[in-house]
């Protein structure tokens, strides 16, 4: 943890300096970072995730050894340290991906599962669907405190060619997880629906764009024909189930269309949608990668989007990966998303499962036999939560890549993703793909808070079970 | 007229329990127990 103010002068091995000043000896750094607003500066010190947002004419004031801001840091900044340390190294898997098949039925471009496994890999029976779930209870039942119900997301490949194994783990299993299902929503037929909906389990469709020319150029079926159609019909299906989201990949091929896309989800009453720029792990994703300065316009002009449907409906549509960088900052350890902070979630706050019931540390490393961590049904949890491929990836700090190190933002970004830092740019110490992305984003959303607007953005009830560790409206 | 901006904003709100794991983007809308 990083040195802190405590005031203890000459201790064997310290820097003398009693850290009375910003951005000297042992004092906190406070980086300002211009926001791109017309009256309020950023300042940050990076290390706590602590921000404020300062009037222009003040900057001097709020920067003064002495001073009201740091006299309002200093007294909780160990507390937001340990916190930071807490959400980075003391939390516990309590959630996993599940991919009860390998194979899938669609043939999406930039899909990271290799085309070999999607094609002929292997489909869980439903005796071994129900196995694994057994498992994977009694390793939470020792491990989480009582009364946390663990969650279980069937993942993809295509989760839905082995619905029977699927809805028979479901049934078995409702009382001890929270069920997800993220499909592609080719065969969700009314039976499916029902079974799902009826039991509260969270549904996740993938639909890259509001039109079928554009949606089909990066997911169709393996003979390329549109499966535009059934997913929208399965999504006007799912309109007002409170628990139905819907992932768009962002790439080159619909980045420019991410306005009309949010008005279509919107128009569908989706709650949640994620716009997730194409995760760059395999060569066919890395195609159509969009460059970060192109793709953050029309991204921050969805998100002003999602602001104005939400003044003039009152109805929000939350795009949660940026709700969930909006809560890095606002409340970092109520943030749900694990991509965004370093080491991620993977390993260390969920894990992922195969068809052949291989563990990794997540589901963007399937494929990838160097991390496998070992086999639920041999091998059990804790050896492969201790394996050397799990500790590459839960070892991944920002402080030790560069140019994270340095960056204000680095704990409202977490420099993912490291399956992408890995496979793209060729090492866990190398940055993710999507730096700029991330820097404007968190300046969008210091914006927000600037203009008191970050409501708007964020799921209703976002600050339930919080307190209000620290709140300035003035540096007097 | 316009009000002057605040010379500073900056708030932060803590979890009250400790986290043991958070909520898989596709359970964001459900409720969140930790």
């Amino acid at each position: 943890m990083t040195q802190l103010l405590k005031g203890k002068v000459g201790t064997a091995g310290r820097a003398s300096s009693r850290g009375l000043h910003f951005n000297s000896g042992n004092g906190p750094l406070m980086l300002p970072i211009d926001i791109g607003h017309a009256t309020h500066l950023g300042l940050i010190d990076p290390d706590a995730a602590f921000w404020s947002l300062v009037a222009k004419e003040h900057l001097a004031e709020a920067l003064t050894s002495g001073g009201s801001l740091m006299k309002q840091l200093s007294r909780r900044r160990k507390r937001f340290l340990a916190e930071m340390d807490t959400l980075r190294s003391g939390l516990i898997p309590s959630a996993v991906y599940f991919n009860p098949t390998d194979r899938c039925n669609l043939n999406c471009s930039y899909c990271y599962i290799p085309e070999s496994m999607r094609r002929h890999g292997t489909t869980m029976t439903p005796e071994q669907l129900i196995e694994a779930l057994g498992i994977l209870k009694n390793h939470f039942d020792r491990t989480l405190p009582k009364g946390t119900k663990p969650q279980i997301v069937f993942h993809g490949a295509e989760p839905m060619l082995a619905r029977e194994a699927v809805f028979a783990g479901i049934e078995a299993f409702r009382r001890d997880f929270r069920f997800g299902v993220q499909t592609n929503g080719t065969l969700l037929d009314e039976a499916s629906l029902a079974f799902l909906t009826s039991r509260g389990i969270g549904i996740g469709l993938s639909l890259d764009a509001h039109m079928d020319r554009i949606a089909t150029r990066t997911r169709s079926r393996w003979d390329h024909s549109s499966v535009f159609d059934t997913v929208v019909t399965a999504m006007e299906k799912l309109r007002d189930y409170p628990s139905f989201n819907l992932i768009c990949t962002v790439t080159r091929e619909n980045m420019r269309q991410l306005t009309p896309i949010v008005d279509f989800f919107h128009r569908h009453a989706a709650p949640v949608c994620m716009l997730n720029p194409v995760r760059c792990t395999r060569q066919g994703a890395r195609d159509i990668r969009p460059l970060d300065h192109e793709l953050s316009k029309y991204y921050l002009k969805a998100l002003d989007r999602t602001y104005e449907l939400f003044q003039k409906t009152g109805r929000k549509l939350v795009v949660a990966n940026f709700a969930n960088v909006l809560v890095s900052i606002v409340a970092p350890s109520a943030r749900r998303l694990m991509c965004d902070i370093s080491p991620c979630g993977a390993g260390r706050c969920f894990f992922a499962v195969s068809a052949s019931g291989d563990l990794f540390p997540c589901s963007e490393f399937v494929g990838v036999k160097e991390f496998r961590g070992g086999n639920l049904f041999t091998d059990g949890i804790e050896a492969a939560l201790g394996s050397v491929p799990f500790k590459k990836i839960t070892g991944r700090r920002v402080e030790d890549i560069d140019p994270c190190k340095r960056c204000a933002v680095r704990h409202f970004c977490g420099s993912p993703c490291p399956a992408e830092a890995y496979a793209m740019n060729g090492g866990m110490d190398r940055p993710g793909a999507f730096c700029e992305l991330y820097e404007e984003q968190v300046r969008y959303a210091l914006r927000t808070i600037a203009d008191g607007r970050h409501d708007a953005y964020l799921w209703d009830g976002w600050d339930n079970g919080t307190t209000t560790a620290i709140d300035l409206s003035s540096l007097k | 007229m316009k009000n002057a901006p605040k010379a500073v904003i900056a708030f932060r709100k803590v979890c009250k329990a400790k986290g043991t794991g958070l909520s898989h983007y596709i359970l964001m809308v459900g409720k969140h127990k930790r």
